[in-house]
C-alpha cells in the first residue's frame, strides 16, 4: 500500500477532511466551554467548608480521574438510552468530554487558587476586605493569571480525545480519515492526513499557550500536555 | 461461472508451479497452523457466545477447513472494516465472514465461489412510525448502517435524501441504534438482522419485506494464495455435495435452532 | 428484566477475568518499556546536544500533537506494510510504550533541568566526570522531583491503555463493549468497567498524592 501512495485519492477526499476538521474544532469548543463551567462548579463545591457540599466533588473528581474516558464514553452512549434520554451521537460525546475535562479543570482551578502565597490573603484580610473581596480582588484575577497555561494544556487534551468520538460514528476528523482507509482500503493515505490535521491543530494551540504564557508574564506550571 | 473459475485459478496455479514458488498450503502445513480473521460480533456467523467461546456458521466451517487441512486454527476478530486490511497486511491467511464479493473488494483480495445468498433488508423499531419503506425514505430520516459494508452503499442508492450513519464495528451495533432511537431504520444483510434480532425481546424490530438487493457471501484470501483459493472452492464444492454445508448452514442461518445452544 | 441481565453478566465471568489480565498485562509491559526508554530518552535529551534535544523534540511533539487513537492505527495499519509483521497485542504494547516513553522523557528531563546549576557547578569543580556528576548529584535530586508526575503518567497510561481495545484487543473495555451487545444494559455494564479500573487506577493515584505531599514540591503540578 505504502509504494503506491496516492496523493491524488487524499485530494479527492479533502472536502472530507475539511468538514471532519471544522466539527473536531466546533466540537471542542463547545465541549471545553462545557468543561470549564463543570470545573468551576466543582471547584467552587470543593472549596467550601460543608462536607455536604465538599465530598460528592471530590468523589465525582476521583472516580473521573481513575476511569478511562473511553470507558465513560460508551456508558453514556449505551447507558443513557436506557434512562429513556436519547441523544445525538454528538451531544453525548459532548458530554462526555465536558464531564471528563471538567474534573480535571476543576482541579488546575483549585491549583491556581491555592497557590496564591498566604502574604497576599493576610493582607487582604488585614485591609479589612471580606471574603468575598479578598476572592474577587486579589485571589481570582491572580489565580486566572496562572491557570491560563495549563488551562490551554488541558484544551489540547480535549482535542485529542475528541478523536475517541469516531468510535461512536461522530463525523469528525478521525472519523474521516477511517472512511477513507475502509472506502478505498487505504489505511496509510487516511490516517496519515488525519494526523496531519491534528497536529495543525495542536501547534496552533500550543502556540495560543506559549503566548499567552508570555503576556501574562507567568511561568506555566508543569502541563500535562 | 464454475467452470471460468476453476479454470482462471488452474492457469493461476500453473503460474505458480512454473515460478518455483512454495505455496500458501505449503506454509500453512509447515506451520501447522491457519490463521483465520473473523468478524468479532456478527451473530450468527461469527460471535463470542455466552460462555465466551468463538462460534458461528463461518467460524465452523473454518474450523472443519483446518482439521480437513490437519493443522490447527488460530482466529483473530476484527471490526467489519478491519477485516480485509487483517487479510491484506498477512496477518490472516483467509477471512471468514457474510461479506459479498462486490467488484470494488475483489479489486484487492480474492474470493471464493458463494457459500450462500442473501439480501440486503431495511429494519425499524416495531411500532414507530417508520414501519415502511416510505417513510424511511423521507427527507432527513436517520438510517443506521456498518462502516465498510454493501448495506452502507445500498443505502445511498435506496435513501439519497436520508442521513447516512455508519457505525464502527458490527451488526449488533445497528440494532442498538434503532432500538435507542438513536437512528430511525437500519439497513443490513437480512440474515445477520434476523440473527442479531435474537439478544431483544421477539418481535422488537420489524423487518420489511422488500429486498433491496440480491447478495452472493463467500470467503476471501489474498491474490498471491491462487493454490489456498483453490483449495478453498474445492472445500465449499465438496461440502455443499455431501450436505455439510446445508446442515451448517440450517442450523445458523435458516432456522433459530442455535440461540438454544448458544444464549 | 434486570435479574436476567445480571445472570447474563454473572456468565461473562470469565470473559472480564480475560479482559482484565489484557489490560493489566499491556500496561504492565508498556510502562516497564515505556520507562526504561523514556528513562534513557530523557537523559539523552538534556545532555548537553543541540542535535539531540531537537530530534526528541520533534517526536515528542508529533506524538503530544496527534490522538493515540490515530497513532494506534497508523501503527496497527501501516507497520506492516514497512514490512513489520505484526498482531493485534504487539501493535498495542509498541504503541503504549511510544506513547509512555515520550511523557516519561519529558518528566525525567523537567527533573534533571529542576536541579539548580549551582549543583551541577560545584560538582564541575569538584572533579567529578559528566558520569559521576549525573549519577551521584544530578540525577537523584532529578528523581525526587520525578516520582510523582512519575506514578502519575502510570495511572494515565492505564486509562489510555482502554483505546486499544479500538483495534480488536480484548481489554477490559473491549469486553464491555462485546457483552452490552448481548446484554443492553449500558449502565450496569459500563459501571461494572468503571469499577474495575477503579480498582486498579485509585491506589496508584493515592501514591501519587502521598509522594507529591511529601515533595512539597512548589514544581510540578501532578494532574491526574
Amino acid at each position: 500500500m505504502l509504494e503506491n501512495f496516492s496523493f491524488r485519492t487524499i485530494v479527492e477526499y479533502l472536502p472530507l477532511f475539511g468538514q471532519g476538521f471544522a466539527a473536531t474544532l466546533w466540537l471542542s469548543i463547545v465541549s471545553f466551554a462545557g468543561a470549564l463551567a463543570v470545573g468551576i462548579i466543582l471547584c467552587a463545591m470543593n472549596l467550601q467548608r460543608s462536607r455536604l457540599l465538599q465530598l460528592p466533588a471530590k468523589i465525582y473528581i476521583d472516580a473521573i480521574r481513575a476511569t478511562p474516558l473511553l470507558a465513560q464514553l460508551y456508558f453514556l452512549y449505551f447507558g443513557l438510552p436506557r434512562l429513556g434520554v436519547v441523544l445525538p451521537e454528538l451531544f453525548v460525546g459532548i458530554l462526555a468530554l465536558a464531564l471528563n475535562s471538567g474534573a480535571y479543570i476543576a482541579e488546575i482551578i483549585r491549583a491556581g487558587i491555592l497557590s496564591i502565597s498566604r502574604g497576599q490573603v493576610e493582607a487582604g484580610i488585614a485591609s479589612g476586605m471580606t471574603y468575598a473581596q479578598r476572592m474577587r480582588l486579589v485571589i481570582l484575577p491572580q489565580a486566572i493569571r496562572v491557570t491560563i497555561p495549563p488551562l490551554l494544556g488541558q484544551a489540547i487534551v480535549l482535542v485529542k480525545d475528541s478523536a475517541l468520538l469516531s468510535l461512536i460514528s461522530v463525523a469528525e476528523l478521525t472519523r474521516a480519515g477511517q472512511l477513507l482507509a475502509s472506502d478505498r482500503f487505504m489505511p496509510a493515505e487516511g490516517f496519515l492526513t488525519t494526523a496531519a490535521c491534528y497536529l495543525v491543530l495542536y501547534y496552533g494551540l500550543k502556540s495560543l499557550a506559549a503566548f499567552s504564557a508570555r503576556w501574562l508574564g507567568v511561568r506555566p506550571i508543569g502541563s500535562r500536555t | 461461472m464454475k467452470m471460468t473459475r476453476l479454470f482462471v485459478a488452474g492457469i493461476a496455479l500453473l503460474g505458480m508451479t512454473v515460478a518455483a514458488n512454495a505455496g500458501t498450503l505449503d506454509d500453512i502445513t509447515k506451520r501447522g497452523e491457519l490463521r483465520v480473521a473473523v468478524q468479532t460480533q456478527g451473530p450468527p456467523f461469527s460471535m463470542v457466545d455466552s460462555a465466551g467461546k468463538r462460534t458461528g456458521s463461518s467460524v465452523e466451517l473454518a474450523e472443519l477447513m483446518a482439521k480437513e487441512m490437519g493443522v490447527k486454527i488460530t482466529f483473530q476478530d476484527y471490526d467489519w472494516d478491519g477485516l480485509i486490511p487483517a487479510l491484506l497486511s498477512g496477518k490472516a491467511d483467509l477471512l471468514v465472514a457474510d461479506m459479498t464479493p462486490t467488484l470494488a473488494r475483489a479489486m484487492k483480495v480474492a474470493f471464493t465461489k458463494p457459500f450462500m445468498y442473501t439480501g440486503s433488508a431495511v429494519f425499524a423499531k416495531t411500532d414507530s412510525k417508520f414501519g415502511t419503506m416510505d417513510a424511511c425514505k423521507a427527507k432527513g430520516t436517520k438510517i443506521a448502517v456498518l462502516l465498510g459494508a454493501t448495506g452502507e452503499k445500498v443505502a445511498k442508492e435506496t435513501f439519497p435524501d436520508a442521513e447516512i450513519k455508519s457505525y464502527k464495528g458490527g451488526g449488533p451495533l445497528l440494532l442498538d441504534a434503532v432500538n435507542n432511537g438513536q437512528a430511525d431504520c437500519g439497513v443490513n444483510d437480512v440474515s445477520a438482522v434476523k440473527g442479531q434480532q435474537a439478544a431483544y425481546p421477539a418481535g422488537s424490530f420489524t423487518i420489511m419485506p422488500e429486498v433491496l438487493s440480491k447478495e452472493p457471501l463467500a470467503f476471501a484470501t489474498r491474490y498471491d494464495e491462487p493454490d489456498l483459493l483453490v483449495w478453498m472452492n474445492l472445500f465449499l464444492d465438496q461440502v455443499a455435495l455431501d450436505g455439510r454445508l446445508q446442515k451448517n448452514l440450517d442450523y445458523w442461518v435458516n432456522s433459530e435452532d442455535w440461540k438454544k445452544d448458544h444464549q | 428484566m434486570i435479574w436476567f441481565q445480571l445472570q447474563s453478566l454473572i456468565g461473562s465471568y470469565p470473559l472480564a477475568l480475560r479482559g482484565l489480565g489484557m489490560t493489566i498485562a499491556l500496561s504492565g509491559i508498556s510502562l516497564v518499556l515505556g520507562t526504561i526508554l523514556g528513562f534513557a530518552l530523557g537523559v539523552l535529551r538534556t545532555s548537553g546536544s543541540r542535535m539531540l534535544d531537537s530530534i526528541i523534540g520533534l517526536w515528542v511533539d508529533l506524538i503530544r500533537g496527534t490522538p493515540f487513537l490515530v497513532q494506534i492505527f497508523l501503527i496497527f495499519f501501516i507497520l506492516p506494510e514497512l514490512g513489520v509483521e505484526l498482531g493485534a497485542f504487539t501493535a498495542g504494547i509498541i504503541a503504549l510504550t511510544n506513547l509512555a516513553a515520550c511523557f516519561i522523557c519529558e518528566i525525567v528531563a523537567a527533573g534533571i533541568r529542576s536541579v539548580p546549576t549551582g549543583q551541577v557547578e560545584a560538582a564541575l569543580a569538584s572533579g567529578l566526570s559528566q558520569w559521576q556528576r549525573m549519577r551521584q548529584v544530578v540525577l537523584p535530586q532529578a528523581m525526587r522531583v520525578s516520582l510523582p508526575p512519575l506514578v502519575g503518567q502510570y495511572v494515565l497510561l492505564i486509562k489510555d491503555s482502554s483505546v486499544v481495545s479500538a483495534i480488536g484487543l480484548t481489554d477490559l473495555t473491549r469486553v464491555g463493549w462485546l457483552v452490552v451487545q448481548r446484554v443492553p444494559n449500558g449502565l450496569l455494564v459500563f459501571a461494572i468497567v468503571g469499577i474495575g479500573y477503579f480498582v486498579v487506577c485509585y491506589p496508584l493515584i493515592l501514591l501519587a498524592r502521598r509522594l507529591e505531599r511529601r515533595m512539597s514540591a512548589a514544581h510540578g503540578e501532578v494532574q491526574l
